[in-house]
């Protein structure tokens, strides 16, 4: 069946995109437009079911709900991952400001309990910040 | 003191009971402690007040590799450190086996020496390491293609020594328990040399409670799974 084929594809390819690429703009904008042809579709879907059925034998499914619900696991994927990206990109960004904290933190009470006798660091603080 | 160049880093997590032991037992060798309490909420931070140790406190949990990322930063901003041990705070590890590691860094047998409990004891003994911890951590070495490449006999031992060149470097990403295998991968792409030298780890009631589960090797392998690729 050729529907196989297409959600598998969009599925594989959903998966390597958001993986391998980093978020810049030119990504983010397409995500948008991608949700907004989508949201497009489902109006379209809603309002004319005959025509879904006909894309969905066209394309080897038996109805049209079918086809509608296959794009539907392949979008709730999409979003599952885009999520997960996102929070994961704020923790590191919440690790780096802990980190920072805790540094800065640390050399105000050890230099109180008398352990640090170096002067008081005035550089920036040696962490990367990530992306 | 022999090891004035040296920075001990101990990552703590709710160890009321044993933090303080632990740091008493090392300052017979090493004066240069930094324990990083990564948000505990036991009284950990309290109990390594009343030691000699450095203090630093993350002001929530966020793991033991950003934990240990903590530390290397801390240590590493003080003048003078030219070794940098990471050691656990549950007192698996023997701080005769801390020094001896640092004794083999300093004469250059190698850029990082890593602890492993499967190594030949010099005196021709293998200790004991309990059954289940043997094959989940056989598994992890098996799994991983750059511990089998660099011949590393114990991937998930947290007794590690890094000369300065290399802790300059380190930038632990992972900050859960998967920084183990990060670590590795990191080091194998490099062009540092690392060893391995036998250690014995003291598998108390304690550090059995504590230790890792087979379980939490599946966290850590979807962890390394979908890291970011940057």
């Amino acid at each position: 069946m050729i529907v196989q084929v297409i959600l598998v594809l969009a599925a594989l390819g959903a998966l390597v995109y958001f993986v391998r690429l980093a978020h810049n703009v030119h990504i983010r904008a397409s995500k948008r437009i991608a949700f907004f042809a989508f949201i497009v579709a489902n109006i379209y879907a809603v309002l004319r079911p005959n025509d879904t059925t006909w894309v969905a034998q066209q394309i080897g499914v038996g109805r049209g709900t079918d086809l509608v619900l296959y794009l539907l696991v392949v979008a709730f994927v999409f979003g599952m991952l885009n999520t997960y990206l996102r929070q994961r990109e704020i923790s590191n960004h919440l690790t780096d400001l802990a980190r920072t904290v805790a540094l800065r933190d640390a050399e105000l009470t050890n230099r109180d309990r008398g352990l640090l006798t170096e002067s008081l660091n005035t550089e920036p603080l040696n962490i990367e910040p990530r992306q | 003191m022999a090891n004035d160049d040296t920075w001990v880093i101990i990552p703590v997590y709710n160890e009321v009971t044993v933090i303080a032991q632990v740091v008493a037992d090392l300052q017979a060798a090493f004066r240069n402690i930094v324990c990083v309490d990564d948000g505990s909420t036991d009284g950990s931070a309290a109990q390594i007040a009343t030691t000699a140790a450095h203090l630093v406190r993350h002001p929530i949990n966020l793991g033991q590799g950003a934990a240990l990322q903590t530390g290397l930063c801390y240590a590493l901003a003080r003048p003078g450190g030219r070794f940098f041990v990471t050691f656990d705070a549950d007192g698996q590890h023997r701080v005769a086996d801390a020094d001896r590691m640092v004794d083999a860094a300093r004469s250059g047998f190698a850029d990082v020496v890593l602890g492993s409990r499967f190594l030949d004891q010099d005196d021709g003994q293998r200790h004991r390491v309990p059954l289940a911890k043997r094959i989940a951590l056989g598994l992890v070495v098996t799994l991983s293609p750059v511990a089998r490449k660099m011949h590393l006999t114990d991937a998930h031992n947290g007794l590690r020594v890094f000369n300065r060149a290399v802790a300059a470097q380190l930038r632990i990403r992972m900050n859960g328990m998967a920084h183990a295998s990060e670590l590795v991968s990191l080091l194998a792409r490099s062009s540092w040399t690392v060893r391995e030298l036998p250690v014995t780890i003291r598998y108390t009631e304690y550090s059995t409670s504590k230790g890792q589960s087979l379980i939490n090797g599946i966290n850590i392998l979807f962890d390394l799974a979908v890291r970011d690729q940057r």
